[in-house]
């Protein structure tokens, strides 16, 4: 059950996200869109390891079932992944700002062309 | 296998090593290509999937004949950029290095969360390397190839996620020999993952980062990405395609995207935003192939392409720091004897012209083809021919240049490819197909005539644009998957 | 164009939401209790981060440090922005840094050592520690503590550890080294690794904050 809820606000995330990504102009809020997506998708993978009453899955902690470490394991790797472009990113922003004084997507491509 | 993964933790290595040294970096990079020779003959008898780490969580690699000519690509490719790039200060070698070894990684994955991974790789060295020389236009072009990918990522991401609740593992090849059922979560997920491979991959619709990033690249880049990089996600989709039932998406995501990068590339007049649009239309024949099923035909146009559009792109290079403009009308006259020479031998090469690779692969390609795949693929080939011809007037030689350099082993390969093709597959000698291959390029110079006057309103694809491109192209190969 | 976009990610979010309703309950979890222990491990998620999946983790510490190397290239042509970054300078901060950090240096120290046994891991450290040195930061200024962690000396860490790891992971794929010490050694060598990327970015985001 829990793990549903988990899905379905990862979807939600992902909608909020993207939704943002397309719908603003401005890099920053671009980025921020791009980094709450992604953030659900992070989401989406550690609700599949959940397991009702579930206890973490080390060694000697205690009886019953153990949630699943495989998408955990996955979301640290993306996470840290997620984190080294949006660095990138920020830093191509500074870069754009510091050269075209501007963060606004349609200006910046009207003068850097397609 | 553990001698390919030796193999690629010595480029690793090497890139680290230039990273910590960079005085080193140069013979680092050279010493890394030795050692991938090396791994290279010593792997090359070892087709068998080999689990990596082992237990059910491991990592499975396998090398097949798609890896092994990938990897015999990115070789010659290294040897190319230590041949342009030998006295070029910063880091550049050492990312150089770190690409080529990621490139190296990813033929040899058969685990779809390590293809994720291998591809984030690519994608973050190529943002650096498209940003290298810090001008505003290609940092632009680089900050759009970074978020338009990490869209298609995301996406990518959450049909790892779908495929894994599905069928509890990872590994493709283990899902290739089992036994599952296919159902509708499984065919958002595998639509999903189609999506974000095709971003990285270059497919129309889904991947307009890709004639800003490789035309606005430093020109050694240029053939890097078109010819090697670009190419990762499409292997990342032949992956896919072997245990998903992705030919029909393959076939026509190939027609669409040969046909829509054709269409751009028509009436481009910027040289490397011409050529970086032709990868486009070139990957739609791959695709092609390896939709319909043409595995070896495929690999073999994927193998020739490398070549000759890493030629041109380093050509092109040349031309425009020698002619002092990216506009292919402004160029004639200006290109020494050498750089007209490497030009004219990519472009007899992509327009089919015997006895270079890309007529041996078109052969190969179009012998394994069924009837309407023959057909799509004269017309492609007309197009190219016509779009190709406005290059005519820049094979006239001005002043003397630089001697070759970096065209050197893609000028041999294209040759030894051709040659090891029309050698191996008896029908590309038959005068018939060498008169094919001749009308087509007329006929293309026809049209170029006709053409040339009429010049059609093409959209433009900004940055909103193209992540709704990707998004509702995710979102098509979904429901079509599931009403299929 | 715009509702257009929202109709689309709504429509999108939607069918991945319904594809979803399929997965659960989940099925029962695989034996894992064995492989674990094989890595040297309790910690299961340890054992896959650095045991089973090494080379997905080497693979991610590649694209760390090139988003390292990529904030300090790209940042480079840039000018720095002088003077003291617009922070709240208070005593109390500084009481704080004093009292604090060592135990956030203990802390983070024995969460990567310890990783391999429960809860942690050299990534979580590395952001422990680094949260640490932006402590530090805010209360003696970020220009001090630069010039006490010179560059050059940080990037050397950073690439030699990138070297040490990648040694650490091609020696357990090809030759099959395992064992709770290769666990320790790559839950500390990433540790330097993330805290010093994370001093990395923090030192160059302010140095090159620009004019408000």
């Amino acid at each position: 059950m829990e793990g549903q809820v988990a899905t379905f606000l990862a979807s939600a995330l992902l909608v909020l996200g993207l939704g943002t990504l397309l719908s603003r102009r401005n890099l920053i809020w671009k980025l921020l869109g791009l980094n709450v997506a992604s953030g659900g998708a992070a989401l989406f993978l550690v609700a599949l390891g959940h397991r009702p009453q579930a206890r973490p899955p080390i060694l000697g902690w205690g009886p019953g079932p153990a949630a699943d470490p495989l998408p955990q394991a996955l979301v640290l790797t993306a996470i840290v992944i997620h984190f080294a472009t949006l660095a990138l990113s920020l830093v191509y922003v500074i870069f754009l700002t510091e050269h075209r004084h501007t963060q606004d997507v349609p200006k910046l491509e009207r003068e850097e062309g397609g | 296998m553990s001698y390919a993964l030796a193999g690629v933790m010595g480029y690793f290595l090497a890139g680290a090593g230039g990273l910590l040294w960079p005085r080193a970096q140069r013979w680092l990079s050279a010493l890394a290509l030795l050692g991938g020779l090396g791994a290279l003959l010593a792997w090359a008898p070892h087709f068998p999937p080999t689990p990596v780490g082992g237990g059910s969580w491991g990592i499975t690699l396998a090398g097949d004949q798609l890896a092994l000519g990938f990897w015999a690509l990115t070789l010659l490719f290294h040897g190319m950029a230590l041949g342009e790039e030998w006295r070029r200060s910063g880091p550049f070698l050492a990312l150089m290095t770190l690409l080529l070894g990621t490139c190296l990684a990813l033929p040899l994955s058969q685990d779809l969360f390590n293809l994720f991974v291998c591809l984030e790789l690519t994608s973050l060295l190529s943002f650096l390397l498209v940003g290298y020389e810090s001008k505003p236009a290609a940092i632009w072009a680089s900050l759009k190839y970074l978020i338009l990918t990490t869209v298609g990522m995301i996406l990518y991401l959450v049909g790892v996620g779908l495929v894994y609740g599905e069928l509890g593992t990872l590994s493709l090849a283990e899902l290739r020999g089992g036994t599952w059922q296919w159902n509708g979560s499984l065919a958002v997920g595998v639509g999903l993952l189609a999506a974000g491979a095709a971003t990285k991959g270059g497919v129309f619709l889904f991947a307009f980062w890709l004639p800003p990033a490789h035309g606005r690249a430093p020109h050694t880049i240029s053939a890097l990405l078109s010819g090697l990089v670009v190419k990762m996600g499409l292997i990342t989709l032949v992956r896919l395609a072997a245990v998903f039932p992705l030919s029909g998406v393959l076939v026509g995501l190939g027609v669409v995207t040969g046909v829509g990068g054709l269409i751009y590339a028509l009436w481009e007049r910027d040289l490397k935003l011409f050529l970086a649009y032709h990868t486009m239309s070139q990957l739609g024949y791959m695709l092609l192939g390896f939709g319909a099923g043409a595995l070896l035909g495929g690999t073999a146009y994927a193998l020739a392409h490398g070549l000759f559009k890493a030629l041109l792109f380093v050509a092109a290079g040349k031309a425009i720091a020698a002619g002092g403009s990216r506009r292919i009308d402004e160029l004639s006259g200006r290109l020494s004897l050498s750089t007209s020479l490497a030009l004219g031998l990519g472009t007899a090469a992509i327009v089919g012209l015997p006895p270079l690779a890309g007529f041996a692969a078109k052969g190969i390609l179009g012998g394994s083809l069924p009837g309407w795949g023959k057909w799509t693929l004269f017309g492609l080939g007309v197009g190219t021919a016509a779009s190709f011809a406005k290059l005519i007037p820049l094979l006239v030689p001005g002043p003397p240049g630089r001697a070759w350099r970096g065209e050197w082993p893609l000028a041999l390969g294209l040759l030894a490819a051709g040659g090891w093709g029309l050698s191996h597959v008896p029908s590309l000698l038959s005068p018939v197909a060498w008169g094919q291959a001749l009308g087509v390029v007329a006929l293309g110079g026809g049209f170029y005539l006709g053409l040339r006057r009429f010049h059609p309103p093409l959209p433009r694809w900004t940055l909103d644009r193209a992540c709704l491109a990707i998004l509702m192209g995710g979102l098509a190969i979904s429901l079509g998957l599931l009403f299929a | 164009m715009r509702r257009g976009a929202w109709l689309a990610t709504l429509t999108l979010g939607g069918l991945i939401g319904w594809a979803t309703t399929g997965l659960f309950p989940r099925p029962p979890l695989p034996p894992w209790e064995a492989v674990t222990s094989q890595w040297g491990a309790r910690n299961a998620v340890a054992a896959v981060v650095l045991g089973a999946r090494l080379y997905d983790t080497l693979l991610e510490v590649l694209v760390f440090s090139m988003a390292l190397v990529g904030v300090r290239w790209a940042l480079r042509p840039l000018p720095q922005t002088e003077g003291r970054p617009p922070v709240a300078e208070s005593p109390l901060l500084e009481r704080a840094a004093d009292v604090l950090l060592p135990a956030i240096g203990v802390f983070g120290v024995y969460l990567a050592a310890s990783g391999h046994l429960g809860p942690g891991g050299g990534f979580p450290a590395g952001a422990i520690l680094g949260s640490g040195l932006l402590l530090l930061a805010l209360a003696r200024g970020i220009r001090a503590l630069a010039r006490e962690l010179p560059q050059p000396l940080l990037s050397r860490l950073e690439y030699g550890g990138l070297a040490a790891l990648i040694v650490l992971g091609g020696g357990s794929l090809t030759l099959g080294w395992r064992g709770a010490w290769l666990l320790v050694l790559a839950n500390l060598l990433i540790l330097a690794k993330v805290s010093t990327g994370a001093w990395v970015v923090l030192e160059h985001f302010a140095a090159h904050r620009g004019e408000v």
